[in-house]
C-alpha cells in the first residue's frame, strides 16, 4: 500500500498542479481547465491524484456553473479503485445538492450513473469482488463501461489491485477457483497475472502468497515501555519535598 | 488608568445592587467635550438625532462610563484594561441590563467615544455577537453584522500598513470564531427557503454576495497571507532567531495582532472546510501547525478545544480512527485537568458541550476500531454513552446508535450555495422539493462506511474463541454462505488496519498503515488461524499512582499542625488508616507524562 504522504502528494504531481492544490489559486475558477486536463491525463496514464481531483470538485461546489458531469464521473471512477481508502466518499461529500435545472437542454448522466457507481463502490468496500464483477459486467453498467471506464486506461487492473491488496493481507494460500472469481480472470490470463505478482502455485492449483506483515500473524504480549523523561515530574516533585 | 478602572468597577458593583435604574441621569462624562459634535449631527438628521438622544438618555450611567473607559483602554492599547473590560465588564453589564435586549446601537453611543470609527466597529462586533448569542438575529442584524465584519477586516488588511491596534488574544480568537459562526448560522437560515417574508426574499435575492463562502474564505486566507503565519511557524520550527523571523514575517507578521489573527485564521479554515465537507483540505491547511500541548493554539482554551474537535472529526471521515482517538483523548484529558480553573469562565458551557460531543465521537471511533483505551476517558464514555456503545458493537442492529451519536456530535454542516432566491420559479421548485440537508448527506456517507464493516463485531467475537477454525465450520455457526464469509473476513482484515500518524510527524495528512486490532488472523486456503495479542501487566501506572499517593500523604502530613499531646495514643496501624485515605482532597497534584503502552 502507498503511504499516506504519497497519497497526499503523489510523486507524479507537477509543480504547476502542486501550486494549485496547495495555494489559494485553487479557488480561481479560471484554473479549473488545468485541473480537468490533469484529470484526463490521470485517466490516460494510470496516475492518480486524489487531492487535485478534490480541488476540481471544490471549484464546482463554489461555482455551480462550472459543473461538468463527465469530469465528476471520471473522478469517481478514479476514486473507486482507491478502496478501501475513503476517497470515493470524500469526493461525494463535495458534490453538493445539484442546482435544479441548471442546464435543462444538456442531459446530465450523473443522476442515473451515480447509484450504479455507488453500488460498485459499496461492493468493493465490502470485498464482495465476484458481485462487483457481475454488476460491472452486467447490462445495467453498459453505458458506464462504454462511455467512461473504457477510456480509463487500466481500470480493470486497478480493480484487481484492490483485490490483490485484500487477498495479500488476509491469505497465506488461496485456491485458484476462489482467486479466479475475485479477479475475474481464468486460464492463461490468471496464470499470467499471478506470475506478475510473483506468487507461486502448487500442484493442486493453490496459490501461495508471499509472507508480508499483514499475513504473518503472531501472538504477542504487549509490554509497557516507560522512559525516564516521562517520570521527571513526579521525581522532581519528590526530590523537592524531601 | 488603574484608578479610573477602580472608579467604574466600583460604580458597576454599586449599580448592580441598585434595583432602579438611573434613567435620564446622564451626560456628566461626555457632555462638555462632545457637545459640538452632537450639534453637527443635529444638522444632518434632526429626527434621527432626537430618537438617538432619547435612546441615549435610556443608557444607564454605569454603562456610559464603561463605554468611555473601554474606549480609552482601546485607544491606549492597554491590554490588561481591555481584557478586564472585555471579559468582565461587558458580561456583567450584559447580565444586568441587556440580558433580553440589545446593547445601545453604535450610533447612539458614538458621542461617548468621540465618534471613533474603529472603536465603533469593535463595539458593533460585540453588539452583534450579543444579538446572536442571546437574542434572535433578524435579517438586518445578519446583513449588518456581515458588513461590520467586512469593515473590520478591511481596516485591518487594507489600511496603509499595519494598524497600531492591540487586542487580547481571547478577543482575537472570538472575532474569528464569531465570524465563522455567523457565516454558518446565516447559511443554515438561508437554506430554509420556506417561511421567508417578502422583504427577506427581496434582500436575499439582491444580496447573494453577503456571507458567501468565497468572501469568508477570502478574509481567512488574507489574514494568513498578510501575517505570513505559515512562514512564521516554519521558521520557528527551523529554530530561526528572533531577528531572522522578524525579517521573514515582515511588518505585519511582527505585530501580535496580525500574528494571532493569522494563526486563528488557520484554525478558522480547518473549521470552514469541515463545515463544507472538505475534510482533506481541512487537515491540509493545518499542515504546518504542530498538534501538541505547547502549540500556540493552546493559549486560548476555546481555540484549543475547537482545533482538536475538528481535527478529530476530519480523521473520522478519513477512516483514520486511531488518529481521531488520539486527538480526542488528548483534548478530553486536558479539559478534565482544566475543569477546576474554568468553571467560572463564560466559555465553560460551550467547552463542556463540545467535550460531550467528543465523548460521543470517541465512542463511535472505538466501536469502529476497538482499541486499548485511556481508562479515564473510557469510563466517562461508558457513563454517558454506555447504552449506545454496546449497541454499536453489535453490527447492523447498532446502526441507529451510530446515527444518533453522529447527528448529535457532528459539526453543523452547511451547503456552499444558497437556494435560487434570484429566480422565483426555481425557488418554488426548490421549496417544493428541497435537497437533502447537508448533515443528512454526510450521515448517509458515514453510515455506508459503518455498514461495510457491520459483520466485523460478530466475526470478532467468534474468532476470539478459537486458535484455528475451518471457514466452513465458521460459516455454519453464523448461518452464512462460506464464500460470503471469506469475503467478510477480508473486510475484517481491512478494518483492522488504518493509516495513522507516526510519532507526531509533521503534516496531519501524513501517516503509515498500522494494525489497530489485538485480534489478527490469516486464512490458509480454508483454514482460519487466529492470533491474539494480550497486554502484559502494567507496572508503571501502578507505581506512579502509588508514588503519587504516597507523595500526597506525605505532603498532607507535613502541612498539618503537630498533633496535640494525647494521653492514650492509638496503635500505629490505626493511625495510618485515616492518613492514607484522607489526602485525596488536599495536597499537591502531581502530573506525569502519560504511561504509554508500547
Amino acid at each position: 500500500m502507498v503511504s499516506a504522504s504519497a497519497w497526499a502528494q503523489p510523486p507524479t504531481r507537477t509543480e504547476l498542479i502542486e501550486n494549485l492544490v496547495s495555494g489559494v489559486d485553487r479557488y480561481n475558477p479560471n484554473n479549473v481547465s488545468i485541473l480537468e486536463d490533469y484529470l484526463y491525463h490521470q485517466i490516460r496514464s494510470e496516475e492518480y491524484d486524489c487531492l487535485a481531483n478534490l480541488a476540481i470538485l471544490k471549484l464546482y461546489q463554489f461555482n455551480p456553473d462550472l459543473y461538468n458531469p463527465d469530469v465528476v464521473i471520471n473522478i469517481l471512477i478514479k476514486a473507486l479503485t482507491s478502496s478501501p481508502f475513503p476517497d470515493f466518499n470524500l469526493c461525494i461529500s463535495l458534490l453538493d445538492e445539484r442546482p435544479i435545472g441548471l442546464n435543462p437542454d444538456e442531459p446530465d448522466p450523473l443522476p442515473t450513473l451515480l447509484p450504479l457507481i455507488t453500488s460498485l463502490h459499496n461492493l468493493l468496500q465490502q470485498c464482495r469482488f465476484p458481485a462487483f464483477w457481475s454488476l460491472y459486467l452486467s447490462e445495467k453498467a453498459e453505458s458506464l463501461r462504454d462511455n467512461y471506464t473504457v477510456e480509463c486506461v487500466g481500470f480493470e487492473d486497478a480493480v484487481r489491485r484492490v483485490v490483490v491488496q485484500a487477498v495479500n493481507a488476509a491469505f497465506k494460500r488461496i485456491s485458484g477457483d476462489r482467486l479466479s472469481t475475485y479477479l475475474n480472470l481464468s486460464g492463461d490470463d490468471l496464470t499470467a497475472f499471478v506470475k506478475n505478482l510473483g506468487w507461486d502455485v502448487d500442484a493442486s492449483g493453490v496459490y501461495v502468497i508471499p509472507p508480508n506483515p499483514d499475513n504473518q500473524i503472531v501472538s504477542t504480549v504487549v509490554q509497557e515501555n516507560i522512559q525516564l523523561p516521562q517520570l521527571t515530574k513526579i521525581i522532581t516533585h519528590a526530590a523537592q519535598t524531601v | 488608568m488603574a484608578q479610573q478602572r477602580q472608579h467604574w468597577e466600583a460604580d458597576l458593583d454599586e449599580e448592580l445592587q441598585d434595583v432602579d435604574l438611573a434613567i435620564g441621569n446622564y451626560g456628566q462624562v461626555y457632555d462638555d467635550a462632545q457637545q459640538p459634535r452632537i450639534d453637527e449631527a443635529t444638522l444632518l438628521a434632526v429626527q434621527q438625532q432626537m430618537a438617538q438622544q432619547a435612546a441615549f438618555s435610556q443608557i444607564p450611567d454605569v454603562v456610559k462610563r464603561f463605554i468611555v473607559h473601554f474606549h480609552q483602554a482601546v485607544l491606549n492599547n492597554d491590554l490588561a484594561e481591555i481584557t478586564v473590560a472585555y471579559e468582565s465588564g461587558w458580561n456583567k453589564l450584559t447580565e444586568k441590563f441587556y440580558s433580553k435586549t440589545e446593547w445601545p446601537e453604535a450610533e447612539v453611543i458614538a458621542p461617548l467615544v468621540n465618534d471613533d470609527q474603529i472603536f465603533l466597529i469593535l463595539y458593533r462586533e460585540l453588539y452583534y455577537r450579543h444579538v446572536y448569542s442571546r437574542l434572535q438575529p433578524d435579517i438586518d442584524d445578519r446583513f449588518h453584522s456581515y458588513e461590520n465584519s467586512c469593515e473590520l477586516f478591511n481596516y485591518l488588511l487594507n489600511s496603509d500598513g499595519p494598524v497600531p491596534l492591540e487586542l487580547p488574544e481571547q478577543w482575537l480568537w472570538d472575532i474569528i470564531d464569531e465570524f465563522i459562526y455567523q457565516f454558518q448560522s446565516f447559511c443554515v437560515w438561508r437554506s430554509k427557503a420556506k417561511n421567508k417574508t417578502e422583504e427577506e426574499l427581496q434582500l436575499l435575492a439582491e444580496g447573494s454576495q453577503v456571507w458567501s463562502s468565497y468572501s469568508v474564505l477570502n478574509v481567512l486566507y488574507s489574514l494568513i497571507q498578510k501575517s505570513k503565519i505559515n512562514e512564521h511557524i516554519v521558521a520557528l520550527q527551523e529554530g530561526k532567531s528572533k531577528e531572522e523571523i522578524a525579517e521573514i514575517v515582515g511588518e505585519y507578521g511582527v505585530r501580535p495582532l496580525y500574528r494571532m489573527l493569522g494563526y486563528f485564521s488557520i484554525i478558522g479554515l480547518l473549521r470552514v472546510h469541515s463545515l463544507l465537507g472538505d475534510f482533506t483540505l481541512a487537515l491540509k491547511v493545518m499542515e504546518n501547525v504542530e498538534l501538541n500541548q505547547k502549540s500556540t493554539f493552546t493559549r486560548v482554551t476555546a481555540c484549543h478545544v475547537t482545533t482538536y474537535y475538528y481535527v478529530g472529526f476530519c480523521y473520522i471521515m478519513l477512516h483514520r480512527y486511531p488518529d481521531a482517538i488520539r486527538a480526542f483523548v488528548s483534548i478530553l484529558n486536558f479539559i478534565l485537568r482544566m475543569r477546576q480553573y474554568h468553571t467560572r469562565s463564560y466559555q465553560y458551557d460551550q467547552i463542556n458541550k463540545t467535550a460531550d460531543r467528543m465523548y460521543a465521537l470517541f465512542a463511535v471511533c472505538n466501536a469502529l476500531s476497538p482499541t486499548r483505551l485511556d481508562d479515564n476517558i473510557s469510563n466517562i464514555v461508558k457513563e454517558r454513552y454506555g447504552e449506545q456503545f454496546s449497541k454499536m458493537s453489535r453490527g447492523e442492529e447498532g446502526i441507529p446508535a451510530f446515527e444518533e451519536l453522529f447527528l448529535y456530535a457532528c459539526p453543523k454542516f452547511i451547503s456552499a450555495n444558497p437556494p435560487p432566491y434570484e429566480d422565483p420559479e426555481l425557488l418554488a421548485a426548490y421549496v417544493e422539493d428541497p435537497p437533502v440537508e447537508p448533515a443528512q448527506r454526510h450521515l448517509a456517507l458515514f453510515l455506508s462506511d459503518v455498514r461495510a464493516q457491520a459483520p466485523v463485531p460478530t466475526l470478532r467475537s467468534f474468532l476470539k474463541l478459537y486458535a484455528s477454525l475451518d471457514a466452513k465450520k465458521l460459516s455454519n455457526f453464523l448461518d452464512a454462505d462460506e464464500e460470503e464469509l471469506v469475503q467478510q473476513m477480508m473486510v475484517m482484515k481491512q478494518s483492522s488496519r488504518s493509516v495513522s500518524r507516526i510519532d507526531n510527524e509533521k503534516g496531519l495528512l501524513n501517516g503509515e498503515t498500522i494494525s489497530t486490532s489485538d485480534l489478527d488472523f490469516v486464512i490458509d486456503v480454508n483454514m482460519v488461524h487466529i492470533a491474539e495479542s494480550t497486554v502484559g501487566r502494567r507496572y508503571a501506572g501502578w507505581f506512579i499512582r502509588n508514588t503519587e499517593h504516597a507523595q500526597r500523604v506525605y505532603d498532607t502530613i507535613k502541612a498539618s499542625p503537630l498533633p496535640a499531646y494525647n494521653k492514650a495514643p492509638r496503635k500505629p496501624a490505626e493511625q495510618q488508616q485515616p492518613a492514607a485515605s484522607a489526602p485525596r482532597t488536599g495536597g499537591q497534584k502531581v502530573a506525569w507524562g502519560g504511561a504509554k503502552v508500547a
